[in-house]
């Protein structure tokens, strides 16, 4: 059995599988379709496509529903219960905030923008009935960026597991689902970003199974005046979140371990309560740079 | 009846439910004692309804004997939904150990929040993985492609190089071959002027073979052709006028043997040169790397060296001075150039400190005397040359 490393880029970033497997050919095999797979779902729920499901949701919104696949159907449904599960913290109609928080300008937006776009967010809102779905007034939009990466992530893990693959995992910019653990049976190493240092680990956690995810203050931010604006938004009042600086969470499936660090930053001070609730293996860094970590429950 | 769609990892929920034991209760709320209202088990209660199972190429029937037992513990009369979806969470529960704070471990991957960082800190994990990065190589199961490029830039020197190289190994991994070429192109503009924007172009082709003759024996020969156009002369050198032209080859010879009962490795070379500009030289090596107990190794080598003289070498005649030799054409006074044989007398010694951590001190003395030349006579008038150098190093492996 060799091990195979094998970069690609999907969703705007570096991704990797790694596969150990007996032979080339079947690492190739798996390699390709875990890719197509990666690919699929980023063009079935990109905003950049016109022609995406996304697209056509947010263009019709105000107007017809739009009818659903399953697929579509089940994460929206999905959608709904991490709405549920964070009391309305995590909602996807906040996409729109987009148009006022710009990163690149480094510019607060002015508060009639955020009144103004906030009256667009709203998930209670969103007519979901028979397999279509549709967004009650012009302007809203859904998001799938929230899940996106995380549910391919799981989606690509599946795919391998199809195949046969026992041992290797799936690393989409980050968000991991580990299908098991190396030949040897020892545990894949998996480090932990330093949200404040681009080159170094800020901590490491043996996985041998399972999903592992990271939500943090440094992916699209900017600095005002020595205070972080960062691109996760609390829906509630349009401001960005400040508490966390980043959460790791590890849970069976990528999609739960990258919604539970999400909703711990929105929660902000009361996200160690929720990743208490969620019963999960956490890491997590406030803004005074304490660490905080969620040992392993006694037997 | 749970849906099909609803069955996830079918392949894994067979293996695990066979080995059960393994299940780490650590991450996920034990069904039996406690409550399945815990907002993590509801979380993923809902990401099971995500279409996460893809329909197996092979192994049908694994499928099969999971709906199987799905189906059966569904059709038992009261909370059996409630176990059914116990057994479905219990088996994706992910199996991990304790955070370790501080960035020391070394990682196999990296989860982060940004991809920028992300590539940051990838690259610089790739990089000390693998060893010989300023070259850019993607390994394939069989071979590898490696692309290499140089800049070496001085006051009055500019080198810039860029290689191919790729091997390829067949399936037993017995034999590789490589073949590699690469070009350099040289800008000289020596400070004291004698010349200005001179350049030297050199193409250089490599074609090798390392054969696995025995658990205990490797081989490797390598044939090289370098052909170069441009200056060759040492502007800092008072009579020296060389060809605008230098081809050569190299023919080495290597043989690696092990040797059981002492745990060691010799080290046997042999490396032929010749060039159009007359000069030929033979290279005999011979090391002999000898483990020791708590990590330490000793590695004495020797090393003999003879070369002949170039066409153009001409003795430094102080006679002539200030004036250039009497011969027309190319000359240079050069004793790189001469005809000469050397010694090499060396000894490492090296230290693993830890898992990581290599230290090593390396000791060579060497001398080059015209008499040492083998197979003819050195040139005249050359004096005695010794140099001794020690060197420490450092490394560590990643």
């Amino acid at each position: 059995m060799r091990t195979f490393r094998i970069p690609f880029k999907a969703m705007a970033s570096a991704c990797e599988l790694v596969l150990a497997v007996d032979d080339e050919p079947e690492a190739q095999a798996m390699a390709r379709a875990a890719i197509a797979e990666v690919q699929r779902i980023e063009a079935k729920y990109s905003r950049y496509q016109p022609d995406s499901i996304v697209s056509r949701i947010n263009a019709a919104a105000g107007g017809q529903a739009v009818a659903c696949d399953e697929e579509t159907w089940s994460l929206l449904n999905y959608a709904d219960s991490l709405y549920q599960s964070s009391d309305g913290l995590f909602d996807i109609t906040s996409g729109v905030l987009r148009r006022a928080w710009n990163f690149y300008d480094h510019r607060l937006p002015a508060p009639a923008d955020l009144d103004g776009l906030r009256q667009l967010i709203g998930w209670r809102r969103v007519e979901r009935e028979a397999q279509a779905v549709r967004l009650p007034e012009a302007g809203m939009e859904l998001d799938f960026g929230g899940f996106g990466k995380e549910y391919a992530a799981d989606r690509a893990g599946a795919v391998l597991a199809a195949k046969g693959l026992r041992h290797g995992y799936v690393n989409l910019a980050g968000d991991m689902r580990v299908l098991g653990p190396k030949p040897d049976g020892s545990s894949w190493m998996i480090g932990i970003q330093d949200p404040r240092d681009k080159t170094a680990i800020l901590a490491t956690i043996p996985v041998e199974r399972g999903g592992l995810a990271t939500s943090g203050d440094y992916e699209r931010f900017f600095e005002l005046d020595g205070k972080r604006y960062c691109h996760i938004l609390d829906p509630r009042n349009g401001q960005p979140v400040t508490h966390w600086r980043t959460v790791s969470v590890v849970a069976p499936l990528a999609v739960v371990a990258g919604n539970c660090a999400t909703i711990a930053m929105l929660k902000q001070s009361d996200g160690l309560a929720f990743l208490e609730a969620c019963g999960m293996n956490y890491l997590a860094v406030d803004q005074s740079g304490t660490v905080h970590v969620k040992r392993a429950a006694q037997a | 009846m749970v849906p099909a769609w609803a069955v996830v990892d079918v392949a894994a929920i067979e293996d695990t439910l066979m080995t059960s034991s393994k299940i780490a209760m650590n991450d996920m709320v034990p069904a039996e004692s406690a409550p399945l209202q815990t907002l993590g088990a509801a979380l993923l209660a809902a990401a099971m309804a995500l279409p996460l199972a893809v329909h197996a190429e092979s192994a049908p029937e694994r499928g099969l004997i999971s709906l199987k037992h799905l189906d059966y513990l569904d059709s038992q009369p009261g909370d059996s939904r409630i176990k059914v979806r116990t057994t479905a969470l219990m088996v994706l529960a992910p199996i991990t150990s304790e955070w370790a704070i501080g960035g020391t471990l070394t990682t196999d991957s990296i989860s982060g929040a940004s991809p920028a960082y992300q590539s940051a800190a990838l690259t610089k994990m790739r990089d000390e993985r693998h060893a010989a990065d300023t070259a850019l190589t993607r390994y394939f199961p069989n071979g590898s492609l490696t692309l290499g490029v140089n800049l070496s830039s001085e006051s009055d020197y500019l080198s810039r190089g860029l290689s191919v190289q790729a091997t390829s190994s067949n399936e037993s991994k017995n034999t590789t071959w490589s073949a590699g070429i690469g070009f350099n192109s040289d800008s000289i503009n020596p400070s004291n002027k004698v010349v200005a924007d001179e350049t030297k172009r050199v193409t250089a082709l490599l074609l090798g073979v390392t054969q696995v003759l025995t658990t205990h024996d490797i081989v490797l020969l390598n044939l090289g052709h370098s052909s170069g156009r441009g200056y060759f002369s040492d502007p800092y050198k008072f009579a020296d006028n060389r060809p605008r032209d230098k081809d050569s080859n190299t023919l080495m010879l290597r043989w690696n043997h092990h040797l059981e009962a002492l745990g060691a490795t010799t080290r046997l070379s042999y490396r032929h040169y010749a060039d159009n500009w007359g000069i030929r030289s033979h290279t005999l090596g011979l090391e002999y790397v000898q483990p020791l107990r708590q990590g330490w190794t000793v590695a004495p080598l020797l090393r003999i060296y003879s070369q002949s003289a170039a066409s153009f070498y001409v003795l430094p005649d102080a006679g002539s001075y200030p004036f250039a030799p009497a011969t027309q054409g190319y000359y240079s006074e050069d004793q790189r150039v001469s005809a000469f044989g050397a010694h090499t007398l060396g000894l490492k010694v090296a230290k693993q400190l830890d898992a990581d951590w290599l230290v090593d001190l390396k000791f060579e003395q060497y001398g080059q005397r015209a008499g040492w030349r083998l197979f003819g006579s050195g040139s005249p008038g050359q004096m005695a040359f010794n140099a001794r150098t020690v060197q420490a190093g450092l490394s560590r492996h990643f």
